[in-house]
């Protein structure tokens, strides 16, 4: 077995985690790019949401390097993403690759049984011992919430650095060492030699940038390359971002929801304004818009691909927000026709109209 | 008390308990026109626009029944069936609505799930109580709701055309005549006959869909591909279209997964939202026919020479 997956953000670090642990063969994708979605948006359905589309285009790319297995998350919620594999496979299979498909859903909806089972699958291609198996299962989420810590950090920092673009850099040298690794603990040192770099990069604590909630669909807001790496950008503006959606948030979510204590800060916050789960991740976008405005940030950005359901749900939603609590909020939907200057121009004046309003608020105008 | 009740989305199917519950309950109930001009434009006007055409033309239904009605109800379908689920736009419906549009008076909004008498009579009760009327009431008209809704049957099964036809999608595609510029006439007038979904028993639908690698969490999804599949395999249609909206996701999911499941059998796809012209459905629907009748009379004729 050759596995594979498709990318999502700095997933691809930690599978390769894991898949070094555990002694398994893998490819990792090319790098999300306009060939990725080029040869997916070919081939998928035209209505799809976005994700969809580049996935299908990593798994073409994979497959051109050897890859014959892909493994999948699924999730069984009310939403597109739960029946993406079966068009997936379907789809792959129509334009004549052989390819398996290992898809991991919640235990409630195929059972725990299954999901071992399936487990197994890759499992058994694993010649280390059981004890390896969970050690490198361990380092390997150690890894994702290493990764996803430091990442945030540096966003945030990037708004105070005294040299610019420190931050950005020293995060973007520290994903292109750690694909260098092929020992996980290796890596996971590596990342937390970084981590720490970045937490000593010198600030300028005087300054009170401006500070931006990153919200919306999981996919287009994790995956810098859907969002023409919105993040990157906000970090060379010299803005802080936050964004509560990363890999381990998800980890976590998925692990707690069976005993519903997942994110309680944040279906606390959301209550007025959607007080059920609709599907997707909407509940989570309200609640992080209203968490942002109390932790003090000037704005928020909603992201989200064409068509998305429950986003288009939030987007009613968050101008109520934004008047109640007097609190800044753009939308922002991407698509494979989405144009990146227009996509820069309104994010320039989404920044520019944050600063007039603090400039505005200390001249008393 | 003046209950108002759209007629947008799922009330084509839902109408007889909610009209008949909301007036055994003593209220007036006020229904909104059928989808005109008016409704329609408000719809587009107030609705956030990446939404699909029929969440859009709801929004129209309310903004008529706003200064019409002391009550509005905005159904919150979150399920139809145990383990299964319908449209996020549906679950947040109210959320949409209410943030769209100003000065509605007060919505009924509670969640329905419509998996059994059961756990709908909760609803009705909630919805019951906010007109102030006790739990004896609310359970005689909940009864003689469930009586008319049970007494209610939709769908099309024409006789006598020698082409018949699959008419799948959301019923709120198929039977709202403006929303599809008269659909069902035109077809008729073509000289197809129509078949829709209702005259598939439950356990057919379900038996395709279970062929299916997951089993499908969408409502909508098994409906619409177990009928396309079923119909197609016993050969009770002679082609499938597909009424369908722009940016409706789940739309988007079935017809890719009927596609797949009937890859050489005649399906056409109408996608509707407002800017679609009458006349290049029309030109569609014609087509289509003129490649059936093609197909069958080629058939006839092979069949006659083998
Ligand atoms: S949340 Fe949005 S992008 Fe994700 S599957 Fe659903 S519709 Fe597609
Ligand atoms: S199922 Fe499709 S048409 Fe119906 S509300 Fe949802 S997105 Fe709109």
């Amino acid at each position: 077995m050759k596995a594979t997956f498709p990318h999502l953000g700095n997933v691809y670090l930690g599978v390769k985690a894991l898949f070094d642990g555990l002694g398994i063969d893998y490819v990792i994708p090319p790098q999300n790019s306009d060939h990725a979605l080029n040869i997916g948006t070919r081939h998928s359905p035209d209505e799809i949401c976005l994700p969809f589309k580049i996935m299908i285009g990593n798994y073409m790319q994979a497959v051109e390097e050897g890859a014959d297995t892909v493994i999948l998350t699924g999730s069984c919620g009310p939403c597109r993403f739960g029946e993406y594999c079966e068009l997936q496979m379907n789809l792959m299979k129509s334009l004549g690759y052989d390819l398996k498909f290992i898809v991991l859903d919640m235990p409630k909806d195929i059972g725990i049984k299954e999901l071992f089972n399936r487990l197994s699958i890759i499992g058994s291609s694993s010649k280390k011992s059981r004890l390896q198996k969970l050690r490198a299962v361990k380092t390997a989420v150690q890894i994702m919430h290493l990764l996803d810590e430091t990442e945030a950090l540096a966003h945030y920092l990037a708004g105070y650095e005294r040299n610019k673009g420190q931050c950005k850099s020293l995060f973007h040298r520290c994903r292109r060492e750690a694909m260098k690794c092929s020992d996980p603990q290796e890596m996971l040192s590596l990342i937390k030699e970084y981590k720490k770099r970045i937490e000593y990069v010198p600030v300028d604590i005087n300054k009170d940038p401006v500070k931006i909630a990153i919200i919306g669909e999981i996919y287009t807001v994790i995956e810098p390359y859907s969002n023409f790496c919105i993040e990157d950008k906000l970090m060379d503006y010299g803005v802080s971002t936050k964004r509560g959606m990363t890999p381990s948030w998800w980890l976590k979510n998925m692990a707690l929801s069976p005993l519903k204590i997942n994110s309680l800060d944040i279906k606390k916050a959301s209550r007025k304004y959607l007080s059920l789960e609709i599907g997707g991740h909407a509940r989570e976008c309200i609640g992080e818009a209203i968490l942002s405005w109390k932790e003090g940030f000037d704005g928020a950005i909603q992201i989200y691909p064409l068509g998305c359901m429950p986003e288009i749900v939030s987007k009613s939603i968050l101008p109520a927000i934004s008047r109640d609590y007097d609190f800044p909020i753009m939308s922002l939907v991407v698509d494979d026709m989405t144009g990146e200057a227009g996509f820069i121009t309104r994010l320039e004046a989404f920044i520019d109209l944050l600063e007039r309003r603090r400039d505005n608020v200390l001249f008393g105008s | 008390m003046k209950v108002g009740i759209p007629k947008g989305l799922l009330y084509c199917k839902y109408h007889p308990f909610l009209v008949t519950f909301f007036g055994e309950l003593g209220a007036e109930v006020i229904v909104s026109e059928d989808t005109n001009k008016n409704i329609f434009d408000a719809g587009i006007k107030y609705c956030v626009d990446d939404a699909c055409l029929p969440v859009k033309i709801f929004h129209g239904h309310v903004n008529f029944l706003k200064d019409k009605c002391d009550l509005v109800v905005i159904p919150r379908i979150m399920q139809l069936w145990k383990n299964e689920y319908i449209c996020p736009k549906f679950c947040g419906l109210p959320e949409m609505v209410l943030n769209n549009l100003n000065g509605l008076p007060p919505a009924i909004t509670d969640p329905i799930y419509a998996t059994s008498w059961k756990n709908l009579y909760s609803w009705a009760q909630k919805s019951g109580n906010l007109l102030g009327k006790n739990n004896r009431q609310i359970k005689v008209a909940f009864n003689k709701a469930i009586e008319a809704q049970k007494n209610h049957k939709t769908g099309i099964d024409d006789e006598g055309y020698e082409i018949k036809i699959a008419l799948t999608g959301h019923p709120y595609n198929i039977y709202d005549k403006f929303l599809n510029m008269n659909l069902v006439k035109k077809i008729n007038n073509l000289g197809m006959g129509i078949r829709t979904a209702e005259f598939t028993q439950e356990d057919i639908l379900a038996r395709e869909a279970d062929n299916l690698y997951k089993r499908p969490f969408w409502t909508f999804v098994r409906e619409n591909y177990g009928f396309a599949l079923n119909s197609a395999k016993e050969k009770k249609v002679d082609g499938i279209i597909y009424v369908s909206s722009f940016n409706c996701g789940t739309d988007s999911v079935i017809i890719e997964l009927i596609k797949n499941g009937l890859p050489d059998f005649p399906f056409l796809i109408l996608k509707i939202d407002e800017h679609t012209g009458e006349a290049g459905i029309n030109t569609r629907i014609e087509a289509f026919r003129d490649m059936l009748e093609r197909r069958l009379f080629n058939e006839s004729h092979i069949s006659t020479l083998g």
